[in-house]
């Protein structure tokens, strides 16, 4: 634990980052003897914002991701959230949201918004209250009772989002969320998610394969390189809010997706 | 013409069959000690109810007692096996080859250890269902979507939470089939066991008239396994339909919106 002691140190900027990652290195055991996944990686996330990381596939960014989530556990560094280092999952201070809607097939959406207070045992009335709110949030009124496969992939992901929600996190952490969703629905839940994140100031963490993706949705995108991934550019989209649809066509938005496209193909 | 309803066809078939049958050795075309008609199946059914349904108890007992021993040992030993990946390398691939082998071959050592009486069926029994629950059990189990404890662990699920609010419920739908197939092989169990060294039961009724050539007694014995087994399968069936509610529910829903006529495609704009 020195890191984490000498990180807290260190850490005396005015407004608390959201999430720090600091020196983070990742090795694991691959068939042929150790492979070095992430090196050195650091970054800090402000609160409230909106950082998508971007990277060639295998880069490591969804293990970033995971560690953020307490759901990996680093070889080297240290990640703190809200200002304490994470270790294990703690869906108070982190909500995350999985590529495939996870969603408990066996469960009803609103059962499934409720899955994490269930696990607190929270009062049932509460629970009740809290996930139809949460409902609401993502524009699922009157969908509550429908079990999963009743639903389509834009709604799944939807309820993946209010579940993640649910128990108010700082910070919620999205793994490609939208990756599996046709074209046309992925426009409107990224429009979507931007509403949420504006009526709940959370602070939102986003992996993505889409250029256009990151650069409508994100304050800020991270660009990592081929593994071992580092973080090799941090580009600031500074595009006003909210953000619509007709910026897509504007020169701005074009030189920022190909600022990014152009950093990627160097790190592959 | 319309066609009609498949359940139509099959209880037309089933309407045949037993016209058929009734018919055969009525009109001479099959002898009646190899096929006695259905009438005269029904009256020795309806004259030796008594024997029937004491045979029937004792089958009933048996198969009852054989299925708490298939599922019990079935769902531990699947669950164990299924779970522990030593375990699993340990047992998995002699449980698959066991499960190949024809276990009646061990009935007679059944017999030698346990005697004649409903002992030796309900552990043969008991053992040949037991192969199809433990090892859908444990598929069950080995085939949850890892990306569904992935999820409950990034909620803070505890382990003991895992097994209860995730593994278990979402290996049900294969436990369930498995315990189907584990009930079903069970009668059979009961019933040959019976066939091959007993004294009482369904089974000893079939091959004690089958001795003595009287085919209509036979066909009655026979008639009431067969109606057992259906409804074993119907509640096995019921129950599954009632437990999987989240399975079907919403393909009951998309079958009655398919079904509904398709709204003409050049309708007025008026």
């Amino acid at each position: 634990m020195q890191h984490v002691a000498n990180l807290s140190a260190s850490r005396a900027e005015p407004a608390p980052a959201a999430v720090a990652v600091e020196g983070v290195s990742h090795v694991y055991d691959g068939r042929e003897g150790k492979v070095p996944a992430l090196e050195d990686i650091s970054m800090t996330v402000g609160a409230g914002r909106f950082v998508v990381i971007v990277g060639p596939s295998g880069c490591g960014k969804t293990s970033l991701l995971m560690m953020m989530a307490g759901l990996r556990r680093q070889t080297e560094g240290a990640i703190l959230c809200a200002g304490r280092p994470i270790l294990d999952p703690d869906p108070d201070r982190v909500g995350v949201v999985f590529q495939e809607a996870s969603l408990f097939p066996w469960l009803t959406a609103l059962d499934n918004i409720e899955f994490p207070l269930a696990l607190r045992r929270a009062p049932r009335e509460e629970r009740r209250r809290r996930a139809t709110e949460m409902l609401n949030l993502v524009g699922l009124q009157g969908f509550g009772a429908r079990y999963p496969h009743e639903l389509s992939g834009g709604m799944k992901q939807r309820v993946s989002i209010a579940r993640g929600l649910v128990q108010d996190p700082p910070v919620l952490l999205m793994d490609e969320p939208f990756a599996a969703l046709d074209e046309q629905t992925r426009m409107t839940m990224g429009h979507e998610l931007l509403r949420i994140w504006s009526q709940t100031g959370k602070t939102v963490v986003f992996i993505t394969h889409s250029l256009t993706e990151a650069v409508y949705l994100a304050d800020e995108v991270l660009v990592m390189s081929a593994r071992p991934g580092r973080i090799i550019d941090r580009i600031l989209i500074t595009l006003p809010r909210p953000r619509t649809y007709e910026m897509m066509a504007t020169d701005v938005f074009g030189r920022l997706r190909d600022r990014i496209w152009q950093q990627i193909r160097k790190a592959a | 013409m319309t066609r009609p309803a498949p359940a139509t066809v099959r209880w037309l078939i089933l309407l045949a069959l037993l016209v058929f049958w009734e018919l055969m050795p009525r009109t001479g075309l099959i002898p009646e000690l190899f096929l006695p008609s259905m009438t005269s199946t029904l009256r020795v059914l309806v004259a030796d109810w008594r024997e029937y349904a004491e045979a029937l108890m004792v089958t009933l007992y048996e198969v009852g007692f054989a299925m708490l021993i298939a599922c019990g040992f079935g769902i531990l030993a699947g669950a164990l096996v299924g779970g522990l990946a030593l375990l699993r390398n340990l047992l998995l691939p002699v449980f698959s080859s066991l499960y190949a082998v024809p276990i009646v071959i061990l009935y007679p050592i059944f017999t030698a250890w346990f005697g004649i009486g409903s002992e030796s069926k309900i552990l043969f029994a008991g053992v040949y269902g037991f192969f199809p629950v433990m090892l859908s059990t444990a598929a069950g189990i080995r085939t949850i979507d890892s990306q569904l404890l992935l999820a409950a662990r990034s909620m803070g699920a505890t382990l003991p939470q895992q097994i209860v609010r995730v593994i278990i419920p979402a290996s049900i739908p294969t436990v369930l089939t498995g315990l189907r197939l584990g009930g079903a092989l069970t009668i059979i169990g009961v019933v040959v066991s019976e066939m091959l060294t007993s004294a009482a039961g369904i089974g000893y009724l079939v091959t004690r008239y089958r001795t003595i050539l009287d085919s209509a007694h036979v066909f009655g014995a026979i008639l009431m396994i067969l109606l057992m087994s259906i409804l074993f399968d119907l509640a096995a069936r019921a129950i599954e339909r009632r437990t999987l509610t989240w399975q079907t529910a919403g393909r009951r829903e998309k079958e009655t919106r398919e079904a509904r006529p398709a709204t003409p495609v050049a309708a007025p704009a008026a």
